[in-house]
């Protein structure tokens, strides 16, 4: 079976940009897939291109050389609501001011099905019904999304996500604002819907550990270029991280089996 | 609208014998089935002379501004000048209104003629245009006779004003129209014509438009050694108030040095009706005291 | 209840209220016609050249037809800034459209465009123009990278149409003395009664300007997702604010064309609206047009009655509206939720 996402040989480079604060940034030249049902996790120090790689799968930016494909089909050759039906973006955080109830919000991800209907039909609401179900938001649904807790609008965001039916979920760092309680709640939620429906996820995370739990493959990124990729006890390896984040680490084993990175703090 | 009109015309046709072709005061046509016998004035000084010539019973609706003689308040109000209300108007059943470039909108004259209400708009500037002004309101309500006896009084008036201050020095006269900023007349503004005739000098008569925004300095430079300062006000509002303690401080200037600094009454002379001879009366005697003794 | 029949619902209760006021407008005016006399002419029983015709069919009918579209036009144009700008302030006047459209109206007087229906499209279009303009001026200095810069908008607007305040002034004061006053007046914005033709043109150009926004009323939900995020699910995002941007322009640049600037009317409508129908701009967009009528309506209807013969101008009744409940919505968002 074809991988569901191929990286080939891409290539990108953002032009000098106005903004200094933004350092000037470069893939070389990446190739990667990522298999049909699996977790992939991408980690890196930050700008190591985490988010440019994400933004390239979604065609917010273009590549200057290579390809991408989804499903072997080349993303450029797809509308942009056909790549909306493949692959759904779940952001770090919900948008401010967000003046709709969480239903509003979730029915909002079934747009790209559909985008001449000016109402929603039956389907839409049955599909938006469904995700919200699967990420426990439905006694939510009435409820304006500015009114939840951090975990709550997570969820509903997932939900958004789920509605488009897609492929393929990416995650943009699901973790960043979260309480540490809704990121045992996120990161379940994700297992679950990997286990029971097959979903096929790219996360994009800076916690190396809820990388390491969740992901069946990572690939770990060092200014663009891949500096290892495979499983979680291949990547997460001592000297390799030391080396790419600049800092002392040492790496044990979680009661999963799965590694666990700590931080080295000088006591000195 | 369209049927209104053409009702009119058929109207105008139909009876060619009694149809009347007037021209107004801006040179335009305008077509009645017969003099007219209720005529709206939105025109103050037309309201005046017509009142003055015995011509009020063919006036069916004045503005709320005709407020001269006392007895043009009685008449029915169909609004400002800017803004009548066109409905009172088409109510009162009018077969002219009279307005004037100076003071009414063109929108409104079209939104009038659009409902088949013809509009004669007349135009005075000038004491020459104010005697054409007379002479046709007095055509408009039949009162032709009277025209000649009102003009002859306010020229015997007016020669009377210019033969005092003939042969006289002509001061430099600053007339001040709004203190803040400083509105002057400039040279197409009736003022400028009656300061000159009250034996005066307008020091803003140069300027091409007929109200000017002048600079303070301009005019303390000019050194005019009398000002006559407008007052809007009106009983108790002091709106508008002429306010000479603040040209007091402007003690460089003759007229100010010599105390010859007055406050005039707008009205009368902002109108170009027949109390313009009164009007001018007072300028002069602010102009040349020693004539009037 | 489903959506469509929700908005079939709001709108029949909302074309009811309207239909009421309109026929209400219709009977009250300064020249004291008798409802049976109005009626006459209403239904076609009164003499052609007779006043209740002449009120009624020449004055009060084609007036409150331009108030009707009028109040349609700015309350969607109200809705589609703020669908834009993610912000329930911005609306015509408090962005500076339409001062900006008043100077392209002025400019075209001041160019010798008179009366005739030609005209009046010309003078349509350097509102249009004019209103492009402002609105350009003020989304430019308010975009940073990242979006729009909120604060900096509502700023950006006085700022503007102050400007263009003052450059109308500015042209008059230059032209013609005379006419100051008249201009002064026609910036307060008026309604009144225009010609068939002139009538026919505002309305087909107010029709598309509704529809314009109303096409994309759902892609202009999915808008407050942010603009990335709506780009993922498929919408063009830079098309979308293009289109209701220029639809926005528009209908502001066409009413003012019209009536002169009338403020206040996109700001209170859609945020009323709201708190009926909600935020869903399908359901608002439509509510907004009906409901935006009857307001321009009854707020017109009110000024050439309560200080009857005289009449006060439109747009002083929607500013004495508009102003408290501006600050009333400002203090309500910027107090913690």
């Amino acid at each position: 079976m074809s991988p569901i996402v191929e990286f080939d040989d891409v290539a990108f480079a953002y032009a000098r940009p106005a903004d200094r604060r933004a350092r000037a940034f470069a893939f070389p030249g990446l190739s990667f897939t990522i298999e049909r049902g699996e977790v992939f996790g991408v980690i890196g120090p930050n700008s190591a291109g985490k988010t440019s790689l994400l933004r390239l799968l979604t065609r917010v930016l273009s590549p200057r050389r290579g390809a991408i494909r989804l499903g072997g089909r080349p993303i450029d050759a797809l509308r942009s609501w056909e790549l909306a039906r493949e692959v759904a973006v779940v952001p770090q955080e919900a948008p401010r001011p967000f003046p709709f109830t969480v239903e509003q919000l979730v029915l909002m991800g079934r747009y790209p099905h559909a985008p001449r209907r000016f109402f929603e039909d039956a389907a839409d609401a049955a599909a938006a019904r469904d995700a919200m179900i699967a990420t426990e938001t439905l006694a939510l649904a009435t409820l304006p999304l500015e009114r939840l807790s951090g975990g709550e609008r997570q969820r509903a965001l997932l939900a958004r996500a789920l509605a488009q039916e897609p492929r393929l979920l990416v995650l943009d760092e699901p973790t960043a604002h979260l309480d540490l309680r809704y990121q045992a709640e996120t990161a379940a939620l994700l297992r679950r819907l990997n286990r029971e429906r097959g979903m096929t996820i790219l996360l994009v995370s800076h916690d190396l550990n809820l990388a390491s739990e969740l992901c069946d493959r990572l690939l770990l990124l060092r200014a663009g270029e891949i500096a290892r990729i495979g499983l979680p006890g291949e990547v997460l390896e001592q000297g390799l991280l030391e080396d790419v984040f600049g800092c002392r680490v040492t790496v044990d084993k979680s009661a999963s089996g799965r590694p666990v990175v700590q931080l080295a703090y000088d006591r000195g | 609208m369209i049927r209104v009109a053409a009702a009119l015309v058929a109207l105008a046709l139909a009876s060619p014998a009694d149809a009347l072709v007037l021209r107004d005061m801006l040179g335009r046509e305008i077509t009645l089935p017969g003099p007219p016998e209720r005529i709206v004035s939105l025109v103050p000084s037309v309201t005046e002379t017509a009142f003055a010539l015995g011509g009020e019973a063919r006036l069916v609706g004045v503005s709320d501004f005709c407020d001269w003689p006392p007895a043009a308040r009685a008449k029915p109000h169909v609004g400002g000048m800017i803004n009548p209300s066109l409905e009172t108007i088409v109510a009162l059943k009018p077969d002219l209104v009279v307005g004037t470039d100076e003071g009414n909108r063109e929108e409104t004259f079209l939104q009038l003629r659009r409902l088949g209400v013809p509009v004669y708009v007349v135009h005075a500037r000038r004491v020459a245009e104010m005697y054409e002004l007379i002479a046709r309101v007095g055509e408009l309500t039949g009162r032709q006779e009277a025209v000649a006896p009102l003009r002859a009084g306010i020229e015997r008036r007016i020669d009377a004003v210019r033969a005092s201050v003939r042969a006289r020095p002509t001061p430099r006269v600053l007339y001040v129209l709004w203190p803040d900023p400083l509105l002057v007349p400039g040279r197409e503004s009736h003022l400028t014509e009656l300061i000159e005739l009250a034996g005066g000098r307008s020091i803003t008569a140069a300027e091409p438009v007929s109200y000017v925004r002048f600079s303070i300095e301009a005019a303390v430079a000019r050194a005019p050694e009398v000002i006559v300062l407008a007052d809007h006000s009106s009983g108790a509002s002091t709106a508008g108030r002429a306010a000479p303690e603040k040209w007091q401080a402007l003690t460089s200037v003759p007229a100010i040095r010599a105390g010859r600094l007055y406050s005039v009454d707008l009205s009368i002379l902002h109108r170009y009706g027949p109390r313009v001879p009164e009007g001018l009366e007072i300028l002069a005697r602010m102009i040349h005291p020693e004539a009037f003794r | 209840m489903s959506d469509a029949r929700r908005l079939a619902a709001a709108l029949a209760a909302l074309a009811l209220v309207l239909i009421a006021i309109g026929l209400s407008a219709l009977f009250v005016g300064s020249a004291g016609l008798s409802p049976a006399a109005v009626a006459r002419a209403l239904t076609g029983r009164a003499e052609p050249a007779s006043v209740e015709a002449i009120v009624t069919l020449g004055l009060r009918l084609p007036r409150v037809a331009v108030a009707i579209l009028a109040g349609a036009a700015l309350a969607v144009a109200g809705v589609g800034f703020q669908a834009l700008t993610r912000n329930p302030l911005a609306e015509p006047s408090v962005l500076g459209v339409s001062s900006g459209a008043a100077f392209g109206v002025v400019l075209a007087q001041i160019m010798g465009f008179e009366t005739g229906v030609v005209a009046a499209l010309g003078v349509a279009v350097f509102a249009f123009a004019g209103a492009l303009l402002a609105a350009a001026i003020v989304y430019l200095v308010s975009t940073v990278p990242g979006g729009l810069a909120v604060q900096t908008l509502l700023l950006a607007g006085v700022i503007v149409g102050i400007f263009f305040s003052a450059a109308i002034t500015v042209i008059i004061s230059v032209v013609d003395f005379n006419r100051l006053s008249g201009v002064i007046h026609w910036l307060l914005g008026n309604l009144s009664p225009i010609p068939v033709t002139s009538l026919v043109l505002f309305a087909a150009l107010a029709a598309g300007g509704v529809w314009l926004i109303l096409r994309h009323a759902r892609e202009l939900n999915l808008l407050a997702l942010g603009e990335e995020s709506a780009r993922q699910l498929g919408v063009d995002a830079e098309r979308l604010k293009r289109r209701v941007f220029l639809a926005s322009a528009l209908l502001t640049g066409t009413v003012v064309a019209f009536t002169g600037p009338i403020g206040f009317v996109g700001l209170i409508v859609p945020h009323v609206l709201r708190a009926l129908v909600g935020q869903d701009n399908r359901l608002l967009v439509p509510t907004s047009a009906v409901a935006g009528a009857t307001f321009l309506l009854a707020a017109d209807t009110l000024a050439r009655n309560v200080v009857a013969p005289a009449e006060l101008s439109v747009g002083v009744i929607t500013a004495f509206c508009g102003a408290p409940f501006f600050v009333w919505v400002l203090r309500a968002r910027s107090r913690p939720a």
